[in-house]
């Protein structure tokens, strides 16, 4: 199973990626730790996470084709 | 032209036109309130803003500017219809990124829902912005504080 992880604003950046896929993750917390562990200056940087276009506060499972992005605070407007 | 209420670049007085064009076929209503949003030339640390640059998660920017105006249509039973425009891209200083137009039966409900759909625009629409100075180095901007 593959996942599509987007990153915005600040954490474009800082991660010098909009997108990048990660393969057999199980749940959010386990893609999390994924993405800390190649991207370790993320938890420097507050943001939230959207599976799918909806913002989740919990943990939920992942699968193939989901689509999670890390989103620091909004700034539009 | 503006695609799931984005468009590149700034909002120019030919795109505000044509977006306020269809407002006397809404004969139902009395009141329109038009907002526009407008780069400001902030001085930050002794530096000028000469641009913004906008980026967007364009998907999520369908899903929650649709959510926004079902909400403020439900809270202002007197507005008809709400159009959202927002600027991706760069903005100069002085330019429009941002257009909010709302017409309503009447003007209290048109004024009020207007600046209830910007209020909403700049807390839920994911939208982000990097400041580009006149030294051309920029800062991300990390909240809306104006």
């Amino acid at each position: 199973m593959e996942v599509k992880v987007l990153f915005f604003g600040v954490l474009a950046e800082v991660t010098c990626t909009n997108c990048i896929h990660y393969r057999e993750v199980k749940s959010i917390g386990d893609l999390k730790h994924r993405i800390q562990d190649d991207f370790p200056e993320v938890v420097h940087y507050n943001f939230r996470i959207s599976l799918n276009n909806e913002i989740i506060n919990n943990d939920p499972k992942l699968k193939d084709g989901d689509e999670v992005a890390l989103m620091p605070p909004f700034a539009g407007g | 032209m503006v695609t799931n209420y984005l468009i590149d670049g700034p909002i120019t007085q030919k795109v505000i036109s044509h977006l306020m064009e269809k407002m006397g076929e809404k004969t139902d209503s009395g009141g329109h309130s038009l907002f526009l949003g407008q780069v400001r030339a902030d001085e930050i640390n002794g530096k000028k803003v000469k641009a913004i640059d906008y980026s967007a998660y364009e998907g999520m920017v369908k899903t929650e500017a649709d959510n926004i105006k079902k909400s403020v249509l439900l809270e202002f039973a007197d507005a008809k219809t709400i159009d959202i425009v927002h600027s991706i891209g760069t903005v100069k200083a002085g330019e429009i990124s941002l257009f909010v137009l709302v017409s309503a039966g009447h003007r209290h409900q048109a004024i009020q829902a207007c600046s209830k759909t910007v209020e909403l625009v700049k807390e839920k629409l994911p939208v982000w912005k990097k400041e580009i100075f006149d030294d051309d180095s920029y800062e991300w901007k990390q909240k809306n504080s104006d």
